[in-house]
């Protein structure tokens, strides 16, 4: 039989396969991120199916049609020497469906894909995943309630994971707003800029000499501030977190607390897009939380859909 | 036709090869000296400049104070502070006064990431854009053109950026001795008291006070606030509810820092009559 | 057996010093690639100008180099990366000096890229056959932007920190993919320990290995295609004293003048 080459190389023809191939890819990485059983596990069926009706394809349809020129051997004719290749090999037998060197082809670039797979897939997951799992932080302790004074903010500076030092530092700014049915209620506010991240400063003077202690906590009270202010870009928002002027794209995060034997607990950060009325009444538009710059409704929300486990 | 432009431009690069092949000087020496120059002139530059950002760093050359060059390191990184404005290296102004310009928070993500990624896009596409041959410069208006607006642009949004202040609290208070001294309020402590409040308070964000603060956000400048003579009270009854005295006005109520405080604010305006000649 | 003749003492050196570049000529071929590139021709009017190249990559040796050396004393971990940093400025011997190389001949390097840029385009080095060059020339351009912002972080002071906290979320204003870029940037919803491990190894590792590979094709190429006479120049234009004659009835036309349109097209 005659090796298989032809004056112009075999291009496949025209095919959907390849695109639900790529398509279950997708669905695997971003249920990898997502939700790696359920979502991951689709996109790797998908992916498997496609795969399979592919190289089904592309394997079918090799050009056996024509018979080979070598004359047909017979079940006992003389051995053929070891070396002369493609040309001398017994015919096609019915039921073998592609040469063998279509045979080899395919399946030297297949394996030396799946090496390929196997040595990158796993570093690759390396380097990505872990820094979409096992995030959020456990609740921190910012102290006894008699350590907030009514109605005046405090700087409160904190390690969020003890474990991790200095670089978990984060700072704060509480305020007790006096009770709401029965429970005291509390507006803390993130001190990171919601345009990018840069530092805010709060818009009044330090009571310095007041300064209490927690553990790693430190509490410095405001005496009135009319705001915050950001000075990288000129970011300004009101005593609520609202933005009131400048580049921000909402307002400033905010984070969740609770109560527990008598001590304030910081609990998860979350986004705010406003918030209206103020102090105990204050209504607060949640969302989920989203780094600095992403706007979180409106048009522009549309631009971030999916956000990263936090 | 295009096949026609392909021959052509294969012929002219074929004789391009066959001219420098003929004609040409071998690229050692005659080449090579050139670039042996230039690379010590850099590699002079940048021992010079090491040497320059030590050896000017006062304080026995390693302290965190800044030298001719700038600081050898800044205090160590704290997440927690309140106290700082970040800037990129000075080869990121650009990008970082670009940020300024958009201040608008629909635009922000023009100036993050729009300009940026579309520049990025023309400077690679480039080739494929401009498909003429011609190369001598007075032949091409438009690259030459595009180059003088995309140099001057830079260097302006660099400098820019480089000159870019902000009114941080803690700077600020170290100006007010200054500003006692301008404004010829040294000798009155409710008004260098009042003085202090106001670098910390956050006025600067918006309004501007001697050459430092905001100049572009509507608020009106304060330097020479007292020679309008408007009176304490006055002072003391804006700064409690500025919008019930300026119907409108976005700035906030200082209420809450109390009568004794809103008096030594209302002092320092009063006694900032403007500049001494 | 021939006698052999008596070579004189400036034979013998040169034998002893041929010997050796013979040895590994045969071997490898190496010899005569260095030739070929010390020795290959360049037109005889290029300009200092077009120095900027090699001062780019002496730039960025000087760099890898120093780099590579701080990365002796220096410690990519939160708690001691400034302790380090502060160590090599004022302890170690010279440190001052690897530290203040690298920190400027960073900002020489990005400047010399510009200028090498702008440069090439000019004197319209980046048309045909040499696009290709100018794309590696702008990926290079990027990454060495990546190498700055990256490096900046290292000394872990607040002007790092903070600036690339800003940084970081600039990245993820990018639309749909931007706060994944961002959270896989830091390591994580924060900066936190991992962040600077991970900033230290696209540095010291990633970065430079692609600018390593991206240049050694960016000097095939130059090499390949040769290298332009200014635009300005005579023997480009195909006119001046050493013009060779009209080829095939037409005028000369040099690599700066366009070949005439036909007629009637």
């Amino acid at each position: 039989m005659q090796p298989n080459h032809d004056d112009h190389p075999h291009v496949p023809g025209p095919s959907l396969w390849p695109v639900g191939f790529a398509i279950g890819i997708v669905v695997l990485l971003v249920g990898l991120v997502v939700n790696p059983w359920y979502v991951g596990g689709l996109g790797a069926i998908i992916a498997l199916v496609f795969a399979f009706l592919w190289i089904r394809d592309l394997t079918v349809g090799t050009p056996l049609a024509h018979a080979p020129d070598v004359p047909p051997e017979s079940p006992t004719g003389p051995a053929l020497p070891a070396n002369v290749g493609e040309a001398a090999m017994p015919p096609v037998e019915p039921g073998e469906r592609f040469p063998r060197s279509k045979f080899l082809e395919l399946s030297t670039i297949g394996l030396g894909g799946v090496i390929g797979g196997l040595v990158s897939v796993p570093p690759l997951g390396f380097m990505v995943l872990p820094a979409f799992l096992h995030q959020g932080d456990k609740p921190h302790d910012l102290g006894p309630l008699t350590n907030f004074p009514l109605n005046k903010y405090v700087v409160a500076t904190f390690m969020l994971d003890a474990q991790q030092g200095e670089v978990s530092r984060r700072t704060a700014f509480v305020r007790y707003n006096g009770d709401l049915n029965g429970q005291p209620s509390f507006t803390i506010i993130s001190n990171h800029c919601a345009h990018l991240g840069c530092p805010v400063q709060p818009n009044g003077p330090l009571d310095q000499a007041h300064t209490k202690h927690f553990s790693d906590v430190t509490l410095i009270p405001t005496i009135s501030i009319a705001g915050f202010g950001c000075p990288c870009h000129g970011g300004q928002y009101d005593t609520e977190g609202n933005r009131v002027a400048g580049p921000p794209v909402r307002a400033l995060d905010r984070y969740s607390y609770f109560i527990k034997n008598g001590h304030l607990m910081l609990g998860k950060p979350f986004s705010v897009s406003s918030v209206v009325n103020t102090g105990a009444q204050a209504i607060i538009h949640k969302w989920n939380f989203s780094f600095p710059g992403e706007h979180v409704n409106g048009i522009e929300g549309w631009l971030y859909p999916i956000q990263p486990p936090h | 036709m295009a096949t026609d432009r392909l021959v052509e431009r294969r012929r002219v690069f074929q004789q391009y090869k066959e001219d420098v092949k003929e004609r040409g000087k071998p690229f050692f020496p005659y080449a090579m000296w050139h670039d042996t120059i230039m690379s010590l002139v850099v590699v002079v530059t940048i021992i010079a400049l090491a040497i320059v950002w030590k050896y000017t760093t006062p304080g026995n050359h390693h302290t965190t104070a800044p030298g001719w060059l700038g600081k050898l390191y800044d205090a160590p990184a704290d997440p927690g502070t309140i106290n700082f404005v970040p800037r990129p290296d000075w080869y990121f102004y650009f990008l970082f006064y670009l940020l300024r310009i958009f201040k608008w928070p629909e635009t922000v993500v023009l100036g993050t990431i729009g300009i940026p990624t579309i520049c990025l896009v023309l400077l690679l596409a480039m080739p494929f854009i401009d498909v003429r041959a011609e190369r001598r410069l007075l032949r091409r208006p438009v690259a030459l053109v595009a180059a003088f607006l995309v140099v001057v642009s830079m260097g302006v949004l660099t400098y820019k950026g480089a000159t870019a202040k902000e009114a941080l609290g803690s700077e600020l208070l170290a100006h007010v001795p200054k500003w006692a001294k301008t404004e010829g309020f040294a000798n009155n402590p409710k008004a260098t008291a009042g003085a202090k409040l106001f670098a910390v308070s956050g006025c600067l964000n918006c309004h501007s006070y001697n050459g430092d603060g905001g100049h572009n956000l509507g608020a009106p400048d304060l330097t020479g606030e007292g020679s309008k003579n408007r009176g304490i009270q006055f002072q003391i009854a804006h700064l409690k509810c500025p919008a019930c005295v300026h119907p409108g006005s976005p700035m906030p109520s200082f209420a809450g820092l109390g009568q004794q405080r809103l008096e030594e604010l209302a002092t320092f305006l009063e006694s900032s009559k403007g500049k001494k000649k | 057996m021939a006698t052999r003749t008596r070579l004189t003492r400036s034979q013998q050196l040169q034998q002893t010093i041929l010997y050796p570049l013979d040895w590994l000529e045969e071997r490898s071929g190496i010899v005569g690639g260095v030739k070929y590139f010390l020795f290959r021709k360049v037109p005889g009017d290029i300009n200092w100008f077009q120095t900027l190249g090699s001062a780019t990559l002496t730039a960025f040796l000087v760099q890898a180099l120093t780099g590579s050396i701080l990365a002796m004393y220096y410690k990519p971990d939160a708690k001691d990366a400034y302790s380090s940093i502060q160590n090599i400025t004022n302890h170690v011997f010279a440190g001052w000096l690897v530290r203040g190389m690298h920190r400027w001949g960073a900002s020489v390097f990005i400047i010399l890229m510009f200028m090498h840029m702008g440069r090439v385009f000019l004197f319209g080095a980046y048309k045909y056959p040499r696009e290709l060059n100018w794309i590696i020339g702008v990926l290079l351009l990027a990454m060495g932007l990546g190498e700055g912002f990256t490096g900046y972080l290292l000394p872990w002071d607040q002007t790092a920190y903070w600036a690339t906290v800003v940084g970081i979320n600039i990245n993820g204003t990018a639309p749909f993919l931007g706060p994944f870029i961002a959270q896989f940037l830091q390591g994580g919803t924060y900066i936190n320990a991992d962040t600077l491990s991970r900033f230290y190894a696209i540095h010291m590792l990633m970065i430079p290995g692609a600018i390593f590979a991206l240049i050694g094709l960016h000097l095939y190429l130059v090499v390949r295609l040769g290298v332009t006479s200014p635009p300005w120049s005579k023997e480009a234009a195909g006119t001046g004293p050493l013009a060779g004659p009209a080829q095939n009835g037409r005028a000369r036309v040099g690599m700066t003048r366009p070949a005439p349109r036909r007629t009637g097209r």
